[in-house]
């Protein structure tokens, strides 16, 4: 009796780790999605309030290479969404990794020519310009190298877990698009 | 496992080229007031096409491909009206 009792106590605590990976994974997913809102949303709310430091930063920016950047950026999504997929998984996170470098590689250049501006305005709105797209920038460079580490032995469940947080981070640049550089 | 996408993925990144390109366009040479529903629904057509082109969202939670959508509906909607209004004053 004790041992039908331990038996079916063990197999009803089974655990599902899937299900519980899958969960931690979206509840990083919305405390970013929350964290870059809460940014956005402070940007928006001050590009209302100074309109003539909103100025002086438009004036900073690249328009150009944001474009080409945000080109590269869906483009690695492509790659990461056929990994996911499960056609080439190795060879398409590679080309995922690289379309993330290349984003890094464009911002640099772009952040080259744009922070002597930046430390040189006044007002918070440069700060806080440099605050979402670095913070964009650390994601991107960070999960770059996650999709190489998952790029060296691909399991389905870390190419679906990668390639969603990289659809993540391009979501988050289509939105600091508009909300940064378009206006 | 194979799981076929719901949209061609070549489809999505050309649409996706096209709606870049177009925001790049309605921001040099719009005026304020047009280019704040344009760019919010340009953006908008892109944050969808990330959603339910890329993400197999659409099958696996339907539920959470539309939380997803509703947040970058929030902001590309307030951008939009901060671009438009901005014209305004």
């Amino acid at each position: 009796m004790t041992v039908a009792v331990t038996n079916r106590s063990l197999d009803g605590a089974k655990p599902v780790p899937e299900a519980g990976m899958e969960l931690l994974l979206w509840i990083l997913v919305w405390s970013e999605l929350i964290v870059f809102g809460v940014l956005l949303g402070a940007f928006l709310l001050l590009e209302w309030l100074d309109p003539v430091a909103l100025a002086a930063l438009r004036e900073t920016l690249d328009l150009p290479l944001a474009g080409m950047a945000t080109v590269v950026l869906v483009s690695s999504g492509f790659f990461a969404a056929r990994a996911a997929f499960g056609r080439q998984p190795r060879g398409n996170l590679l080309a995922a990794a690289l379309g993330g470098f290349i984003f890094c590689a464009l911002k640099i250049a772009a952040f080259t020519h744009e922070l002597p501006a930046l430390a040189a305005m006044e007002g918070r709105l440069g700060e806080l310009y440099m605050l979402i797209v670095g913070f964009h920038f650390a994601h991107v460079l960070f999960v770059s190298g996650l999709l190489l580490l998952v790029a060296f032995r691909p399991t389905p469940r870390h190419v679906a877990g990668v390639a969603t947080i990289w659809h993540l981070i391009d979501l988050v640049w289509l939105l600091i698009l508009p909300v940064v550089y378009l206006g | 496992m194979r799981f076929p996408p719901v949209l061609p993925l070549p489809a999505v990144l050309a649409s996706l080229f096209v709606a870049t390109g177009l925001s790049l366009v309605a921001a040099s040479v719009l005026p304020s007031g047009l280019r704040g529903p344009a760019i919010a629904a340009l953006s908008l057509t892109k944050a969808m096409l990330i959603v339910l082109g890329f993400m197999r969202l659409r099958r696996e939670s339907p539920v959470l491909a539309g939380a997803l959508i509703a947040y970058a509906t929030v902001v590309c909607l307030l951008a939009g009206a901060r671009i438009a209004l901005a014209g305004l004053s």
